[in-house]
């Protein structure tokens, strides 16, 4: 691009170019300096290309998007590191596991920050998808032609539960058995197929060797594969889908009257492909717009929601040990037996009808979260927190985020032996 | 935003650092840096100063295959001059184990031989904790959440204070000796020995099971109470009962700080199954039963006929029956006052008693105890000369001396040992019930008892005017509806069918069609509504009280019912005479008339 690029001649000269032409190979660009470097450092490189050129200013509003997604996507790169140091050390016998995780705790080199990081990067995942969900509802986000983004993320939810879940189970102690105990009863109150959905999902009639092999499968390999395939089509929707959601008004409406209806083809002009696809619409020219280049302005951004998240994870690593319980007793339940705390609200539901609280409420609540930009097809409010036009889906989702919390508390504090009602203090 | 990047990259780079730090400067380094530079100052030739100089700090562990699951012990990282005997005197973890003849080592020309080799035995098998561990606290098991902390020297932070000092000492580690020295009476194990002596002489056989010593079935299965319970559990179940389980019916029994102790040590030796069994041999104490070691192990005393009262009281003391009986000073709380045993039930009953609890009170939770006959003798002895009258004044002195403990302080049939009773004693409250009988019959109650219920006669002390001043008293206190004398209903003396194989299968019929649904199909009381009635359902097995009952009275309770209770007026539905004689006819068929006689009573 600059100058400096012309090489010196002969062996010595190439030997004394070397280390600038590796590095020219490898970085296209040179550190940006101008709008065109910037246009081409994010354009050229593989790891930015997913980025936009240039994004709205609204995008980069730490108060609209809070970095949720973001922080949920860096959690996902940290659990598939700290998960994949981990699995070289995990066996998944029943007669191993429980000793492999006093050995990562006790003498593997770096087990007990590992595996802290994994446990407090998956129980915040689970958190900050929740809450992300909660962003994009409150924001009115979902609406066209963002609806089957919204769709893919309430599956991708799903999937950070499952891959919880199923991740709960490896270190084999009396916490993990029983919390997935209850777990995957709860999968039996379904009805006609819950009894074998248990069933496929244990391996057998109780949590044993079969259900902890199945749980390590779908943990390690089946469930991250879906869950990157998923984030790929979700991340790759959102630029299609014009960016982050922002309101209308945030707009600049281009001051350029479309003289050729889109569908007639010139024939003799050559289209770009993307013109083809799209339509020939094409601009071309200095158009006015406020949008701010992604180099520097979203990359910075990005790397403080990567700083803040790992320096997060690794002082709760360093300040909290990640429980380990007793050896697994299958004749001694504790009392009383809780599944993980994000299926406690789930649990506590099940106390007052095994159908209805486990599998009724929740499926009712699911389909209606996979339905929900379907249903609400009013085009106004998108962009805005708490948008008034939206003060009914807003207050509808609202009591649906609180019942769920208050029973999640009521469930993780509030109840004792035999489920009874205690208070925690 | 770039000083709260700077210092968000700054704060990852200290915490790596921390990590770092942690990882690569252990405790157990610097332990064996010590030891070395220790050692280096105390060996004799150059050649293993050199070796010293050598060598580096690494991870030792000793991998036990011998003993059960496969065990890593990495105690000898920290504990690394355990087997050095140059340490003896130096500070933990620098210590040297000890030998001792004790243990089976030998001394040899001034030097030690380990009779229980490290390198084959580890450390854990002996003395528990997590062998895995490299920490203090998690290998010395004081994690909450181990299973086996250090037996007698680790204690977890969960543990009730109160007994934290006695749960230490090196008593506790015979629980593991005995996991190989199984041998009664091994010199090793003297604390298991007396636990296991405790065990029986403290009754605890009575309501546990233990594979292969007792078959007791009140109280749980202790067969692998070692394995499933930590020492401080074990100690405080003993020790107090309630405070583990405010619904336990374990007595407190009377024992002192070593008995408990030999108890705890004898408990934590029980873990199921022990390394010196077979599969074989565990099978045939399966199916043996543990009788005979039981009988070995009880130490029977030897009863001279002169002395019979005298150490019948001794037993009767040291084999803990005011664990639940009220006997002199002390209360268990659980059972019947015995202080005035020998004027409620005469010698034989009380030896038939002793001998199967259930041949005299069918529903008795009385545990058989397997006492010789002459011990059984000389107890019987001793309490049938337990005829201290208590005082009696007022009607309601009498009925707080003598009915409150069953009946209750407010009539109410929930007295201090109800629960522990079956049938359960009658609700004097219930007027339905109370002003349904004659008044004759009430009074035959109390004066001559009910045969096969844990209700005596008071004939001997309470005359026929004191119990009908009882009565009027109950009647005024709990009953509180004025008395009114039931009718006298047409019901024959004598039952209408004759006892017949054809009338007792249509008993059969019928009990089935319309009794079975409280009765159960056994007729045990025990039927599908029993839960939800009170009270409960007649045990009809019951051979004492179906012998006691007239035919009149079972007609009559059959045909008009029991007022204040669920059975209902069969006349009502359906039954004729006839059928109720079949039904008569049927549960008589089905008890067989019991030998002897129930209770002394005014005779």
């Amino acid at each position: 691009m600059s100058a400096d690029t012309r090489n010196r001649s002969g062996l010595a000269g190439a030997l004394r170019d070397l280390p600038r032409n590796v590095w020219n190979s490898i970085f296209r660009n040179p550190v940006p300096s101008n709008d065109v470097e910037r246009s081409a450092t994010t354009f050229t490189n593989f790891f930015l290309h997913i980025h936009p050129v240039k994004v709205h200013p609204n995008s980069l509003r730490p108060i609209y998007t809070m970095g949720l997604g973001l922080i949920s996507f860096f959690l996902f790169l940290i659990l598939v590191l700290t998960g994949i140091a981990l699995m070289f050390y995990y066996v998944p016998a029943t007669s191993q596991a429980y000793d492999r995780m006093l050995d990562l705790r006790g003498s593997v080199a770096f087990g007990t920050i590992l595996r802290n990081m994994h446990r407090w990067a998956a129980h915040g995942m689970v958190a900050v998808v929740f809450l992300h969900m909660c962003r994009v509802f409150f924001t009115g986000a979902y609406k066209k032609p963002r609806e089957f983004n919204w769709v893919l993320g309430v599956v991708l939810f799903l999937v950070t539960l499952l891959l919880s879940f199923t991740g709960y189970l490896l270190p084999w102690d009396q916490l993990a058995f029983w919390a997935i105990t209850v777990g995957a009863a709860i999968a039996g109150y379904a009805p006609v197929v819950g009894k074998e959905i248990q069933f496929l999902l244990m391996g057998g009639n109780a949590v044993g060797q079969e259900a902890l092999l199945r749980f390590y499968v779908l943990h390690v390999a089946v469930l991250p594969a879906v869950m990157t395939v998923l984030v790929a089509v979700h991340f790759w929707r959102i630029r299609k889908d014009g960016g982050l959601s922002r309101p209308p008004e945030a707009e600049i409406k281009p001051d350029l009257e479309v003289t050729r209806p889109p569908a007639v083809l010139d024939p003799k002009r050559t289209y770009g492909l993307q013109g083809l696809v799209r339509g020939p619409l094409t601009r071309v020219g200095d158009l006015p717009d406020n949008e701010l280049y992604s180099w520097p302005h979203l990359f910075r951004a990005e790397l403080f929601v990567l700083v803040v998240t790992v320096s997060v994870i690794l002082l709760l690593s360093l300040a909290f040990n990640a429980p380990l319980e007793e050896p697994v007793n299958a004749l001694h339940p504790p009392n009383p037996a809780k599944a993980p705390w994000y299926f406690l609200g789930l649990q506590e539901m099940v106390s007052y009808s095994a159908f209805w609280g486990g599998i009724g409420v929740p499926g009712i609540f699911v389909l209606l979260l996979l339905l929900t930009p379907y249903l609400d097809r009013n085009p106004k409010g998108v962009g805005k927190w708490f948008a008034k036009e939206r003060l009914l889906a807003n207050t509808v989702f609202l009591t649906f985020v609180v019942v769920n919390v208050i029973f999640v508390i009521i469930g993780t504090f509030f109840r004792g032996p035999n489920w009874a009602f205690v208070t925690p203090w | 935003m770039r000083l709260a990047l700077a210092i968000g990259t700054f704060l990852i780079l200290a915490i790596h650092g921390v990590v770092f730090y942690n990882q690569f400067s252990h405790r157990w380094e610097r332990n064996q840096v010590a030891y070395f530079d220790q050692a280096r100052s105390l060996a004799k030739s150059e050649a293993e100063r050199t070796s010293l100089a050598d060598r580096k700090p690494r991870i030792e562990q000793i991998v036990v295959t011998s003993f059960g699951e496969t065990r890593v012990d990495r105690c000898t990282t920290c504990h690394i001059a355990s087997d050095d005997p140059r340490f003896v005197n130096h500070a933990q973890p620098l210590r040297t184990h000890p030998y001792s003849p004790a243990l089976g080592d030998l001394e040899k020309n001034g030097k030690w031989e380990r009779r229980h080799k490290f390198s084959e035995f580890g450390c854990t098998v002996c003395h528990d904790g997590q062998g895995r561990g490299l920490s203090p606290e998690y290998s010395h098991g004081q994690d909450h959440y181990w299973p086996d902390p250090l037996l007698g020297y680790a204690t977890q932070a969960g543990w009730r204070k109160d007994f934290l000092p006695m749960l230490k000492g090196k008593a506790y580690l015979e629980a593991n000796c005995a996991q190989c020295h199984t041998e009664p009476g091994f010199r090793g194990t003297p604390t298991v020995e007396r636990g296991r002596q405790l065990f029986f002489a403290t009754n605890c056989y009575g309501c546990h099971k233990i594979e292969g010593l007792s078959d007791g079935t009140i109280g749980p299965d202790l067969s692998e109470v070692g394995r499933m319970w930590k020492v401080d559990y074990l100690w405080a179940r003993i020790a107090d009962p309630k405070s583990v389980l405010a619904t336990s019916i374990m007595p407190k029994f009377n024992l002192k700080e070593d008995e408990i102790r030999a108890l705890v040590v004898f408990l934590k030796s029980r873990k199921g199954k022990n390394f010196t069994e077979t599969e074989i041999q565990r099978f045939k104490v399966k199916t043996a039963g543990g009788a005979e070691l039981v009988q070995a192990t009880l130490r029977p005393v030897v009863i001279k006929p002169g002395e019979m009262v005298a150490q019948g009281g001794k037993l009767i003391e040291d084999r803990a029956c005011t664990a639940c009986h009220k006997l002199g000073g002390r209360d268990g709380g659980i059972a019947p006052d015995l202080s005035f045993q020998g004027l409620l039930k005469d010698e034989s009953w009380i030896f038939a008693h002793f001998k199967n609890p259930r041949s005299t009170v069918p529903d008795s939770i009385m545990p058989a105890f397997r006492f010789t006959d002459d011990e059984f003798k000389a107890m019987t002895s001793s309490l049938v000369s337990q005829k201290s009258v208590p005082p009696l004044g007022s009607p309601a002195a009498t009925y707080q001396a003598l009915c409150q403990r069953c009946h209750g302080e407010k009539g109410d049939g929930h007295g201090l040992i109800a629960e522990h009773l079956d049938p359960y004693p009658r609700d004097l409250t219930n007027a339905g019930f109370m002003n349904s009988k004659p008044f004759a019959r009430l009074v035959d109650s109390i004066r001559n008892g009910v045969p096969g219920t844990s209700m005596p006669a008071w004939g001997r002390i309470l005359d026929e005017a004191k119990a009908k001043e009882l009565l009027d008293h109950i009647q005024k206190t709990f009953v509180k509806d004025p008395r009114k004398e039931p009718p006298v209903r047409q019901v024959d003396d004598k039952n209408v069918v004759a006892m017949s194989k054809e009338s007792m299968d249509r008993g059969a019929g019928i009990f089935v069609a319309r009794c079975a649904g409280c009765h159960g199909k056994k007729a045990d009381g025990k039927g599908a509504n029993a839960l939800d009635i009170l009270p409960r359902p007649r045990n009809l097995r019951n051979g004492w009280f179906v012998n006691y009952a007239s035919d009149r009275r079972l007609a009559e309770s059959i045909l008009y019912g029991v007022q204040g209770t669920a059975m209902p007026p069969w006349i009502d539905y359906g039954l004729s005479r006839n059928d109720v004689g079949d039904l008569i006819n049927y549960i008589r068929g089905i008890n067989p008339k019991p030998k002897g006689d129930q209770n002394a009573g005014a005779k």
